[in-house]
């Protein structure tokens, strides 16, 4: 687990309240919607306003490419490495 | 229906009723505590809701948490019940955390937003139970328990059951100059039922002298529930209106 992947792991324990669990238990590849973590939409409002907040991205709702970046931490990590480079 | 000149009077049954409050969760700690009454803690503290899965029970507030303390034993056994939920301030500590961020210039948490609405927390449960009854929410300055009555008896001529929940948290400090509320968090639940259970009698009332406090009102059902009172009175100061609820 990288730095940058523990890191969004922290961001979304903390902004979704999911005190019981531990940033080990949220698995890198996995889906983080429905199954594997099981978030809802309204968890996926409240990880768009916390990646505008800390990392300035601004994300479009109804995107597929929104719906591609939230599937995983890694692809969230991907998302968030490429906005940095830009 | 009620109409002028007739006289107003409803009957029901009260199947089961549960309370919650801090330290309070069964009939015997509040048969207890109503006969020697000590000061309770103006928090709830930690609650279990045991019944609600993890990723649910993060959303439920304080408020939700003291709600559903009372309602969830009642309705283990239960499928599908239609729901009256009623309170006077809501979730008044939410909203004002909500009006707080606006006023430092925060972006809204949307998970925030759609709790601080009224009937949040009917649909909370409702998700919780896979319960897709109706339900309807309602708050009323005064006489919010008479009321919460009445919708609820009013919607037995549908229903052979109805599920009436009442509760309120103290208001926080900055709205206290402003309104009375309830000293602790309180919820009482009941299901109001055609056919079962113990029969009550609520009707307006003409009697004169001062009207109780609202804030005691959770004092004054949950006296009558424990059999300590042969009847009760609510009243409203604005409305000039008082209601009488007596065992059958």
């Amino acid at each position: 687990m990288s730095d940058l992947q523990l890191e969004i792991k922290q961001m979304i324990i903390e902004t979704l309240d999911l005190e019981d669990i531990e940033p080990a238990e949220i698995i890198d590849d996995e889906p983080l919607f429905v199954e594997g973590l099981g978030l809802d939409s309204i968890d996926a409002l409240e990880i768009g306003l916390a990646l505008q907040k800390r990392y300035g991205i601004k994300l479009k709702a109804d995107s597929e490419d929104t719906r591609e970046h939230f599937s995983s931490v890694n692809a969230l990590a991907i998302l968030i490495e490429s906005q940095r480079a830009s | 229906m009620i109409v002028v000149g007739v006289e107003r009077l409803i009957r029901f049954k009260l199947q089961s009723w549960n309370a919650f409050a801090p330290g309070l969760e069964n009939h015997q700690a509040w048969r207890e505590w109503l006969l020697h009454p000590s000061e309770l803690s103006p928090e709830l503290g930690k609650t279990s809701l045991k019944q609600i899965p993890p990723m649910l029970r993060r959303r439920f507030t304080e408020l939700g948490r003291c709600a559903a303390g009372a309602a969830l034993p009642l309705l283990e056994d239960v499928d599908a019940i239609p729901g009256v939920f009623a309170s006077r301030h809501g979730d008044t500590p939410l909203t004002l955390s909500l009006l707080e961020g606006i006023a430092e210039g925060e972006p809204m948490s949307p998970t925030g937003f759609s709790l601080a609405v009224h009937n949040a927390l009917s649909g909370l449960l409702s998700i919780a139970r896979k319960d897709v009854s109706e339900v309807t929410a309602i708050a009323a300055t005064e006489n919010l328990i008479p009321n919460a009555l009445i919708e609820a008896v009013t919607q037995l001529q549908d229903q052979p059951r109805v599920l009436c929940v009442i509760y309120d948290l103290p208001l926080p400090e900055l709205y206290k100059a402003y309104s009375d509320s309830t000293p602790f968090p309180c919820a009482v639940a009941m299901i109001l039922s055609r056919e079962e259970g113990d029969g009550f009698i609520l009707q307006s009332d003409n009697g004169q002298g001062s009207d109780p406090t609202q804030s005691d009102d959770f004092m004054t059902l949950l006296r009558l529930l424990n059999g300590l009172e042969s009847s009760v009175v609510f009243g409203s100061s604005l409305t000039r209106s008082r209601w009488r609820i007596s065992p059958e």
